[in-house]
């Protein structure tokens, strides 16, 4: 017998079972439609623990609240419309709505960046346009959820209960519309502000900041400058804060009455406004495409 | 003891979480300036000014970012292992963590409030030093209020914005009892004590009250904190 036999290769490759993707490849745009799927249910909480469901649903639960009123009221009492009327009602409950976005946005942009998994997402057809157009969906789809449930709950509810008059279907028609801008630019906003940081807590923080000096701003100028009776430059106060844009806008092109007894200055107001929306939304998309360029990157 | 107090004030000042805790006072004081230069410096805006944008909005802020900012970063990260694992009294870590974000307040809440409050009236019927004092008396508390939810929870500031905003905000609006509970009411309340201006109507919430449930909160709030360090078990991410 001898001894020394022809030496073992060196190198083996072992058959560990790995297997062959032989499906049908879906492309781009099914892993778009799956990524905003996912940060759709992430933004309720789906999916995950029951903690992370207990803030969403709470606070779509407080949404629904004055619709419950609305209907008892219009059956209790046979007058129409609701407590907060239809176009009111997102700048009514914009407290609501913020604090939504603030504990959400991070839930969408916060692990990602803080796992640093973004090369992986941006290594597959992804591109940072498509994660960005996703997210954005994903969240304002979220805020229209919270938004269109009450007002077609109190719509329906209105109808049934039918009190004499003629049913809001404009106004009613015309909220759906503006939650539509409403849902646009804050997703964009509260997002944009949620992705400058890898920390949830953090951007929580900032998000809400954010909604509390504008509205702080906003409601000091404005009751100072009241109080001095320049009631023109007070009515332009009210349009730091980014919810009234909207409401002016609205108050310029369906003339119904503003939110929270708002008076905006008349005139140049509602297009500037407008123009307002446009921008913010456009700096929030901005910020957004350049933040994930950069982790693209990294 | 300094180590840990260090580790803490780098955790908040070190980072982006400063640019926060800047923004608000710099708006606090550019607010100000504005109100000036639009000539309505009296005691009546300053008082808005103070109420409004100092007392409801930006000590309720800086509170949850430096009450939070000096322990959650370390309990996300995992790095708090260090320190419990250093043979250092818990309570002690829970009071120097509490020091750090009580001065933090001072520092960006009292200070600038003093500041803005001085800008607009001088030292005119006690608004600048009542606000300071009420901003640091409120400031205690929330910094003490939003460390223990930190330690307890890591949806510290999602739990601590919706208590200021909808409990202390709205609910207070609502239903006058809720005010009983409101760290801002009881800052205002010392805030008044201080006061001699006609315009500052009296606030809800009785000095006495306002001073025991400042007291209380804090140091109850702080020594829960300790003894949840105690028994303090890292969760994993969700």
């Amino acid at each position: 017998m001898t001894a020394i036999s022809t030496p073992e290769p060196a190198g083996v490759i072992h058959d560990i079972g790995y297997r062959h993707y032989d499906g049908a490849r879906l492309g781009r745009g099914h892993a778009r439609v799956a990524l905003t799927r996912h940060s759709l249910r992430g933004a309720f909480g789906l999916g995950r623990s029951f903690r992370a469901k207990v803030m969403p649903f709470v606070l779509l639960v407080i949404m629904l609240l004055p619709a419950i009123v609305s209907i008892a009221g219009m059956a209790l009492a046979q007058q129409r419309g609701p407590v907060i009327d239809y176009p009111n009602f997102a700048a009514t409950m914009s407290v609501v709505l913020a604090i939504f976005l603030a504990t959400q946005s991070p839930v969408l942009v916060a692990p990602d960046l803080r796992f640093r998994v973004l090369p992986l997402y941006f290594s597959r057809p992804v591109t940072v346009g498509d994660y960005v157009v996703a997210k954005v969906t994903a969240m304002s789809l979220a805020l229209l959820i919270l938004q269109w449930l009450p007002l077609t709950v109190t719509f329906v509810g209105e109808l049934l209960v039918n009190p004499p008059g003629d049913p809001g279907t404009g106004r009613y028609l015309a909220s759906m519309v503006l939650s539509v801008v409403y849902s646009l630019m804050l997703a964009c906003l509260g997002l944009a502000i949620a992705s400058l940081t890898p920390r949830r807590g953090l951007g929580v923080a900032a998000v809400i900041a954010f909604y509390l000096f504008t509205t702080a701003v906003s409601q000091v100028l404005t009751e100072i400058l009241g109080s001095m009776s320049q009631d023109d430059s007070a009515g332009w106060a009210l349009l730091i804060n980014p919810f009234y844009l909207v409401d002016a806008v609205q108050v310029w092109l369906t003339g119904a009455s503003a939110a929270m007894g708002n008076s905006y200055p008349g005139g140049a107001s509602g297009p500037v406004a407008a123009l307002g929306i446009v921008a913010l939304t456009a700096l929030g998309g901005a910020v957004l495409i350049l933040r994930y360029r950069k982790a693209a990157s990294a | 003891m300094s180590t840990v107090a260090g580790i803490s004030y780098r955790m908040v000042i070190g980072r982006r979480r400063i640019w926060l805790m800047v923004l608000l006072p710099a708006g606090l004081i550019a607010l100000a300036v504005l109100l000036r230069m639009l000539g309505s410096a009296d005691e009546r805006s300053a008082l808005m000014l103070m109420q409004i944008f100092g007392v409801g909005t930006m000590l309720p802020l800086l509170g949850l970012i430096a009450g939070t900012g000096v322990i959650a970063p370390e309990i996300d990260d995992g790095t708090i292992v260090h320190l419990l694992s250093k043979p250092i009294s818990r309570p002690a870590i829970a009071i120097t963590k509490f020091g750090v974000a009580a001065s933090l307040l001072a520092l960006f809440g009292a200070l600038p409030a003093f500041a803005a409050a001085y800008l607009l009236v001088g030292m005119e019927a006690g608004i600048a030093f009542g606000f300071a004092v009420g901003a640091f008396a409120g400031g205690l508390a929330y910094a003490a209020l939003f460390l223990l939810l930190g330690v307890i929870t890591k949806h510290a500031v999602a739990i601590g914005i919706a208590y200021a905003l909808i409990w202390e905000s709205v609910v207070g609006v609502f239903v006058p009892g809720a005010r009983n509970f409101s760290i801002q009411q009881w800052a205002q309340s010392v805030a008044f004590q201080f006061n001699t201006s006609g315009f500052f109507t009296k606030p809800s919430v009785g000095i006495g009250f306002a001073l025991i449930a400042i007291a209380v909160v804090t140091v109850g709030a702080v020594l829960w904190a300790g003894q949840r360090l105690r028994s303090f078990t890292l969760a994993g991410e969700e």
